[in-house]
This record gives structure tokens, C-alpha cells and sequence, in this order.
């Protein structure tokens, strides 16, 4: 589902996001602790663990917070030295219930439009297109107060997309949504990348970024763990694992004859394939046993694995840190 | 992206991809979004663009605060060709005043500008724009400003287009021996709005229940207004006028009210006799817009320091 | 369509996938209306030992048939029993269930060690070492003494949890548990919820992210409409689903040779070539026969198979269907 990261006509070789040496600290807990990273123009997954502090993050690069040292440049700007030029060119959708309730959705965006800065009339027409652009039909002339939790947070994405910003901040945009509900505002996320906007997307859900991001940025108890591009993060292991159905025991068997190393567990069958080649004997056995070959696929690490190997050992506690 | 084909004969046919039109037009920052959410809070005040519920509050009440202005026309109109003097039931000074309509309405509309905001917490999208703590109490305030004004002068311009209608020594020469009133009303009904507009804004931005907030602010001007007659009364010396009068708040704009119609504060009034009066109530009349300005921008200062 | 999904044979030992052998919780003939609305409607399942995924649309039903079951909600038609007591009406049972909604304020002030156990007093808990376990059990032992109005979202989910454990419930039902959590407490709570459904008790959870709960629970249940949409355990669902064409995704050495091959098969009934997958997905309505004639087939046509992969296989695709 992830589209090729497209360039825009200009040639950008400005990181979306530097941060250098930043650190935030609160009475009693760090925040964020000496973050030093580049981020490229795209798709972005921010994920966190104990106390990762997202809600900092997204609040200092704002500028609404300032950092206790280091800098950070959004999209080639100093942050602390032009907070209203930055916002200028983000847009941001929180977490939590946002909207005016007594409004309806088409005046609440054109009115945040204005609000970005757009013109009067250059605002409704965009409120209009980005409404089109969420799939908010005629229940755009609604009051919000009637409306269900998808069209809610459609609203909300539509109010961070009307200034035409650069980036958005999108804070866990699939909370509270049903699975249809996730996939299709997945969807519309993935297009914002066509679109030419970049999308800093916050999210304990490692499903949603290992589908939509093609970078991924994760924070441990304020403390970088990672960041690089989602592809380089998923390795191919040397396994592959295949459904055969009742037939796994004589399978797995028949592969030791032939010097295949196989095992057989919960119903799967995990070959080591040590070269190529051995797919082909695979194949032939299969065939040979005329079992039916429900799936064959290459045994991928998920991010929940990169994350969990590479959080600290105290995670599973989970405790430290308020802040997040 | 547009796609062209050409058909057998040569015709052309072309698809027009929508898709996202990216916006290049011209951009402001703190300017136009101050301006934008001062025009949006005056819209939500006079209940524009929602439902016709609430709209009913803000023209019903301009209506009573404007029926006074009707009637005295009208008694001018029905007696113009009488001898005797023109009977007035109210004057333009006494028009700059509190009504319990306008007290009623600040406790209605500054609530309703403010509290939802928090409440729904909408505010974090304001401040994701460029727009700082300063910019958004200037613009509420300011369209508080705005509507008070508004409703306070109009029944003025009523009375005063009226009264010179049924001016007994005609329209022009009224305007000629009137034209003090011209400047007048409007200094006067200024100083009342914006004081009424900044502590209505003011204490409501201490709550995110409407209710709670507008509650509190007739509460507050009672309370001062009470308090103050009550240690007038005791406090019985000269002409019956006393410095603690400076400490009703509802009061604090007429006091400059008299001054500017009258040149000195009301010789009735209770704050007549003590020296100064005028300047104090002067200062008194600044230190509370201070004090609301000061709440109001630590209520709204979302930069974390 | 067809909310019949669950077939079985009649023959002896087999039951409708919606009831258990050994049934804790049983639901019977259930119907719930709030005025017009008709939140549950002719329900009848039940639940036993081990994890159950409650899954559904928002607004489908869930939460007022998990309220139900625990006795909060009373039922307009129908019988919901708890080890075979009426759960809204014994106090014994209402000892037994814990339910865990997903969003309840918790008494301002107290830290995660007082109100654990506050609910442990309110219940009469003689085990004073009660809430000191359950701390531990959900990972919260660390952050006991702090406010619980000072914790993430995450935190105070787990703290909730450990104020139903903390009366040892032999039903324990949570509404979306993970809401909130980030990726290392979500594992460590799926492993907990495991835990706790080995044990013995009777757990239901509901969640949206369907990963998770394949991962979680042993069976699910499905609720549409107020309505029962499908029972069982995921496989079997899907194997219920056998005669619905399915689509698989085959990729390998010479796609568009062994596709030739295929078109022959009577087992296909469509073909169509991904290039974003870089295969052929392969539309057929006899999954089995399919499977069995592929390797043979890619063997005579000498074609390296690399990837053989049902893409309605998940839990997702399995939901779609259901939904629409």
C-alpha cells in the first residue's frame, strides 16, 4: 500500500525535520532526552514507548514549547526563531475531540482556513476541495455534534489540510475507529504523500506505520532507538513458512530426506532455506506429496519485533515517564 | 495531469485529473488570523451561520434596548405641535447606561465567545496556527468591543435621527445645537463597552461552563454594586458622596460618562464631593481594564515558558 | 447477506461455533433497546474458558452486550446467565465479573495503589496482598504510588485492569484493554490477557485492531446490527467461507508462464496481473483443488514459486465481507 515517494518539481534536499541535541525536561522527568536525528521528506511513523513524550514532541516542534537544549528545524526553519512561520506551514490533528459541535463541518474548516491565514473566499474553495478530498458529502453542511467517529476525525484531518501545509501532524489519526474505518483513513493518508505533504504520523500501532510510512522514527523513554527508512528496518529472515493444511508431519519429513531443514508447529511448517534453490525442492515435495500449498510466504520481521528487540530491557515494566 | 487522446477522426477528448490543487495564493500570518477569528467571534456572537435558536437572544434584546429611543420619538412626534416643552423620558447621557438588558447580554454573549473553546477544546488548533495568546485575547475582546458598541449605539442613532425628525425647530437646526452629542455618545458608549466587554471576557475565560461563567459575571457586578452602596450609605459625609463608590464595577464607566457629558462627575451621583473624583474614577476605570487584560493573557498563554 | 456463517454437519460431537462445550457466561435469545434504538437483537451465544475477541462495527452492540453480560444493563427480552445465575440480580456472581469499560474517570487524588485498593475494600477482599499482585500482574507496580490522573492513557487503562483482577473474577470482560498503550505494553498485555485465559477464567475482550486479537484469543465472536455476524475460531470462520472466491497472490520466477498454465484450471475463475505486487492474483472459488494442482503445475512449467499468499486471509478481509 505504501506509494513510491514521489519528489515535488522542485529538487527538496531539505530534511523535513532536524533535531540536534534535544532535550526536554520537566520537573521530575525528561522528556525527551538528547534527540539527535534527520528526517527525510514523506511518509513518517513517530512511535514511543514508556513515556516516549509524542504530545512534547509534537507541541515543541509547534513551538508552543521550548526545548531545555538543542534546536529543531522543520522544514529548513529554526523553530525558536520563527515559531509563526513554522506553524505556517504545518497543520495539525490532535488526539482527542477538537471540534466546535454547534458548526457545521464545511464552516468550521473554511473558518480554521481563514485562521491559517488563507483569504475569505480562497478559504471556502479549499475548505470545499479538502472535504471533497476526506469524503465528507452532504454531511458537510451538518452540524459536527451529529456526527460519527470517522466523520469526526475526517473533519478534523480536513481542518489540518486546509492551509496547505508542507507537513501535518497527525496524532494516532485511527483511534477509535472500526477496521474499515482504519483502513480507508489509512488510505487517505497514504495519498497525502502523492499530494506532495509530508505526514508525521504518531501511533502505538506498528501495523498502521509498517502499511502507510516509509520512515520510521522510534523514541524509547525520551531516547532515540531508531530511525530509518521502514524497508531497511523489515529484514528478510532465511525462512520461509508454508501451509500445507493436515499434511505438515509428512512434509516436514520428507524435507529431512532431502536435507532440508523444516519444523512443524501450530499448524505451519517453517523451512530454512539456505539458497534459492531450495524453493524448487520445496515445491517438487509438495507436489510429490500432492499436498495442497495453502501459502508460501517469506517469514518478514514486523516492526513489533525491531521495536521489542531494540527497546530497553525495562520496557516491559513500562513505567517511568508521565509525559506522553 | 491531464490526459489527451485523439479520436478516429481526429477529434480530441481530454481528462482532467482533480486530484489536490496545492494553494499558491497570497498568505497572512498573525494580521489576518487575528482578524479572521475576530470576524468569526462576532459571528458566533450574533449567532450568524448557526442555528436561528441562537440569534433570538441578540435581537430581542437590541430590540428592548432599543424601545426607550422608540417611544420618546414617538411622544416627541405625538406632541411636536403642543406649546409646552418637549417631554424627554430619557436623555442621551442617561441612555449610555445600564440596563438590565445590556447586563443580561454581556452575561450571555462573552460566555458563549469564550467558554467553548476551552470546553470542546478547540483551542489547540487555534494555537497550531500562526496566532499567539495576545492575538487571540485582541481579537475576542474586540469583537466583544465590537458587539457591545453596537447594540448601545444603535438605539442611540434611533433616538437621535428620531428626535431630530420631530425636532419642533426642524432636522438641521436640532443637528446644529446637538452637535456635542455627536462625539459624546459615541466616547461614552466606548468607555462602556469596552470595560463590560473585557470583564465579561475576563471571567469567562476563568471557566469552560457557559452557565458557571455567566453567572459569575452578573454575580460580579452585583456583588461590586451592592457592596458599594451599602458602604456609601454608611459612610455618610458631605454631600453624600464617598471614594468607595469607585469600587462598583457596573457603575465605574457612567462616573466617566458624566464627565464627558457633563464635564465633572454627577453632583447627585455618589461619588460627588470627593476631591478629584473624576480623575480617580478615571484611574479606577484603567486599573480594572488592567487587571482583565492581565488575566486574560495568562488564561491564553499557551507558549510553555 | 447470509449471517449463517458457521456450518456444521449435525453429526455427533459438533456444535454451532457460537456456543461452547462448557459454557461460564451464557447468552440467550437476547434483545436490548434504548427507545427506537435496538442495540441487541435475538443474540444467543455463550462464552467459556480461555479468550473470546468481541469484534464489530462502533455502534454494533458490543458494549451493550458487555454490559449485559456483567449485569450493568438489564435486558429488554431474553436470559443472560453467569455459572448459571442471573448476573444483574445475584450478588455472588456480580463477585465473579469484572468488567473493564473503556472509558471511566477514576477518583481524583488517588494513586494507582489506593484505588486498587479502594475496589478491593468495596468488594471485601480479604487478601490484603490482592492489589499488590494484580500491580505486578498488569506492570504497574513501579508507578503504584503516583496519581493516577498524572498517567497516560496507557497507564490507566492497565491500572483499571489491575483493579478487576484485584477481586480474582472468573469473567472478566474489557472494552478495547490496549486503547492508548504503546507497543510494549500492548505485548505485555496480550500476553497477560493469554495468561489469564490459560488460567482458566473466562475472558472477553473487544478491540478494533484485528491483529491483535488473531494474537489474543482463541475464538471470536462477531456482532453487526445488534446481530450475531459469525462465531468461532478464525480459521474455521474462514473455512466456513471456503466456497466464497477467495483471491491469492502468486508470485515467482515466470509469472506470466505459469499464469498461462493456470488459466487452464477449472479451480480458477479469474486472473489478474499486479504489478504493485509484482504477481498474479489468482480469483478462485474451490481454495483446496486450487492449492493442490498449483505446485505440480509450477513444476511442470519449471516456474520458481517465491510467494503463495491468500490476500482475504486476515481477520480484515474476513470483517469487510462480514460488514458490507
Amino acid at each position: 500500500m505504501r506509494p513510491t515517494w514521489q519528489t515535488s518539481c522542485v529538487v527538496d534536499t531539505e530534511p523535513l525535520l532536524r533535531l540536534t541535541g534535544l532535550t526536554k525536561r520537566y520537573p521530575g522527568v525528561t522528556a525527551l532526552d538528547d534527540l539527535t536525528v534527520e528526517v527525510p521528506r514523506g511518509l513518517i511513523g513517530l512511535v514511543g514507548a514508556n513515556g516516549a513524550g509524542k504530545t512534547t514532541t509534537f507541541r515543541l516542534l509547534l513551538g508552543l514549547a521550548h526545548p531545555t537544549e538543542g534546536q529543531i528545524e522543520v522544514c529548513g526553519i529554526d523553530v525558536a526563531a520563527d515559531p509563526i512561520g513554522v506553524r505556517s506551514r504545518l497543520g495539525f490533528m490532535p488526539e482527542h475531540d477538537c471540534l466546535p459541535l454547534d458548526q457545521t463541518a464545511a464552516d468550521v474548516v473554511s473558518t480554521f482556513g481563514e485562521l491559517s491565514g488563507l483569504p475569505a473566499r480562497a478559504a471556502r474553495q479549499r475548505a470545499s476541495d479538502i472535504l471533497d478530498l476526506v469524503g465528507l458529502d452532504e454531511a458537510r453542511f451538518r452540524p459536527i455534534g451529529g456526527f460519527s467517529t470517522g466523520m469526526r476525525q475526517r473533519t478534523k484531518l480536513a481542518q489540518a489540510l486546509v492551509g496547505d501545509p508542507e507537513l501535518v501532524l497527525l496524532d494516532e489519526p485511527t483511534a477509535g475507529l472500526d477496521p474499515l474505518g482504519r483502513e480507508e483513513m489509512l488510505a487517505l493518508v497514504a495519498r497525502l504523500g502523492t499530494f506532495g505533504i509530508s505526514v508525521l504520523m504518531a501511533t502505538h500501532l506498528l501495523d498502521d506505520v509498517q502499511q502507510v510510512c516509509d520512515h520510521v522514527v522510534m523514541i524509547d523513554a525520551g531516547r532515540l532507538v531508531v530511525s530509518g527508512t521502514t524497508d531497511s528496518l523489515l529484514e528478510r529472515t532465511g525462512f520461509v513458512t508454508v501451509d500445507v493444511g493436515a499434511g505438515g508431519a509428512d512434509l516436514t519429513a520428507a524435507l529431512a530426506s532431502q536435507s532440508i531443514h523444516a519444523t512443524w508447529a501450530d499448524g505451519l511448517v517453517e523451512v530454512t532455506i539456505d539458497s534459492e534453490v531450495d524453493l524448487d525442492v520445496l515445491r517438487d515435495v509438495v507436489a510429490e506429496l500432492r499436498l495442497p500449498m495453502y501459502r508460501l510466504t517469506s517469514r518478514l520481521t514486523s516492526l513489533d519485533d525491531v521495536f521489542l528487540r531494540r527497546a530497553s530491557a525495562g520496557a516491559g515494566a513500562g513505567t517511568s515517564g508521565a509525559a506522553g | 495531469m491531464s490526459f489527451a487522446a485523439t479520436g478516429d477522426e481526429g477529434a480530441r477528448g481530454a481528462v482532467y485529473d482533480r486530484g489536490y490543487r496545492p494553494y499558491d495564493g497570497p498568505r497572512g500570518r498573525r494580521g489576518a488570523a487575528t482578524l479572521a477569528l475576530y470576524k468569526a467571534s462576532i459571528r458566533r456572537g450574533l449567532g450568524l451561520r448557526r442555528a436561528w435558536r441562537q440569534k433570538v437572544a441578540p435581537f430581542v434584546l437590541l430590540a428592548v434596548v432599543t424601545i426607550p429611543a422608540i417611544v420618546n420619538v414617538g411622544i416627541g412626534y405625538v406632541t411636536r405641535d403642543q406649546a409646552f416643552d418637549r417631554i424627554e423620558i430619557i436623555t442621551y447621557r442617561n441612555y449610555v447606561g445600564v440596563s438590565s438588558a445590556l447586563l443580561l447580554f454581556v452575561a450571555l454573549v462573552a460566555p458563549d465567545v469564550i467558554c467553548p473553546d476551552r470546553r470542546q477544546r478547540v483551542l489547540p488548533l487555534m494555537f497550531a496556527r500562526p496566532l499567539i495568546g495576545r492575538d487571540y485575547v485582541t481579537a475576542k475582546v474586540g469583537a466583544i468591543v465590537s458587539i457591545l458598541f453596537m447594540f448601545s449605539f444603535l438605539p442611540q442613532v434611533v433616538l437621535f435621527v428620531g428626535n431630530m425628525l420631530v425636532s419642533t425647530n426642524g432636522a438641521f437646526d436640532y443637528l446644529t445645537e446637538n452637535v456635542d452629542v455627536l462625539w459624546k455618545v459615541p466616547v461614552a458608549v466606548l468607555v462602556l463597552s469596552l470595560q463590560y466587554a473585557v470583564v465579561g471576557v475576563a471571567v469567562s475565560s476563568l471557566t469552560d461552563r457557559r452557565i458557571v461563567a455567566g453567572a459569575s459575571i452578573i454575580g460580579m457586578f452585583l456583588v461590586t454594586s451592592i457592596a458599594a452602596g451599602v458602604i456609601v450609605g454608611e459612610d455618610i459625609d458631605r454631600s453624600g458622596g464617598s471614594l468607595a463608590a469607585l469600587i462598583n464595577v457596573l457603575a465605574l464607566p457612567l462616573y466617566l460618562r458624566d464627565v464627558v457629558f457633563l464635564g465633572q462627575v454627577d453632583p447627585e451621583g455618589s461619588l460627588n464631593g470627593t476631591s478629584g473624583g473624576g480623575w480617580l474614577a478615571l484611574a479606577a476605570y484603567l486599573v480594572v481594564l488592567a487587571a482583565g487584560m492581565v488575566v486574560l493573557l495568562r488564561r491564553y498563554r499557551w507558549v510553555e515558558r | 447477506m447470509s449471517t449463517d456463517v458457521a456450518k456444521f454437519d449435525g453429526s455427533a460431537g459438533s456444535q454451532d461455533p457460537a456456543f461452547v462445550a462448557d459454557p461460564t457466561v451464557t447468552v440467550t435469545e437476547v434483545s436490548v433497546w434504548f427507545g427506537a434504538k435496538v442495540a441487541l437483537s435475538d443474540l444467543s451465544c455463550s462464552f467459556g474458558a480461555g479468550v473470546t475477541g468481541l469484534l464489530g462495527p462502533n455502534g454494533a452492540g458490543k458494549t451493550t452486550l458487555m454490559r449485559a453480560i456483567t449485569g450493568m444493563t438489564p435486558v429488554n427480552q431474553g436470559t443472560v446467565t453467569v455459572d448459571g445465575h442471573n448476573p444483574r440480580t445475584d450478588r455472588r456472581v456480580q463477585q465473579r465479573v469484572a468488567l473493564v469499560p473503556e472509558d471511566e474517570a477514576v477518583p481524583a487524588g488517588l494513586t494507582a495503589r489506593q484505588f486498587v485498593t479502594y475496589i478491593a475494600d468495596l468488594h471485601r477482599i480479604a487478601d490484603r496482598a490482592a492489589p499488590e499482585r494484580a500491580l505486578v500482574a498488569v506492570g504497574m507496580i513501579d508507578a503504584a504510588d503516583r496519581p493516577v490522573n498524572s498517567f497516560s492513557k496507557g497507564m490507566r487503562q492497565r491500572t483499571k485492569v489491575a483493579a478487576a483482577l484485584v477481586c480474582d473474577p472468573r469473567v472478566l470482560v474489557l472494552d478495547e484493554p490496549l486503547n492508548g498503550a504503546d507497543p510494549v505494553q500492548r505485548l505485555h498485555l496480550i500476553a497477560l490477557f493469554k495468561q489469564l485465559g490459560a488460567q482458566g477464567r473466562t475472558v472477553i475482550v473487544s478491540s478494533h485492531v484485528l491483529n491483535e486479537v488473531e494474537r489474543m484469543a482463541d475464538r471470536v465472536i462477531v456482532v453487526i446490527h445488534g446481530r450475531l455476524a459469525a462465531a468461532g475460531s478464525q480459521r474455521a470462520i474462514r473455512d466456513a467461507m471456503d466456497d466464497r472466491p477467495r483471491h491469492v497472490l502468486v508470485r515467482g520466477s515466470d509469472v506470466r508462464r505459469l499464469a498461462g498454465a493456470l488459466v487452464g484450471l477449472p479451480s480458477v475463475s479469474g486472473l489478474t496481473f499486479d504489478p504493485v505486487r509484482d504477481g498474479v492474483v489468482v480469483e478462485t472459488g474451490q481454495a483446496r483443488d486450487f492449492a493442490m494442482a498449483l505446485p505440480e503445475l509450477a513444476r511442470q512449467a519449471a516456474v520458481r514459486l517465491t510467494e503463495v499468499r491468500a490476500l482475504d486471509d486476515s481477520l480484515e478481509s474476513l470483517f469487510r465481507e462480514l460488514v458490507q
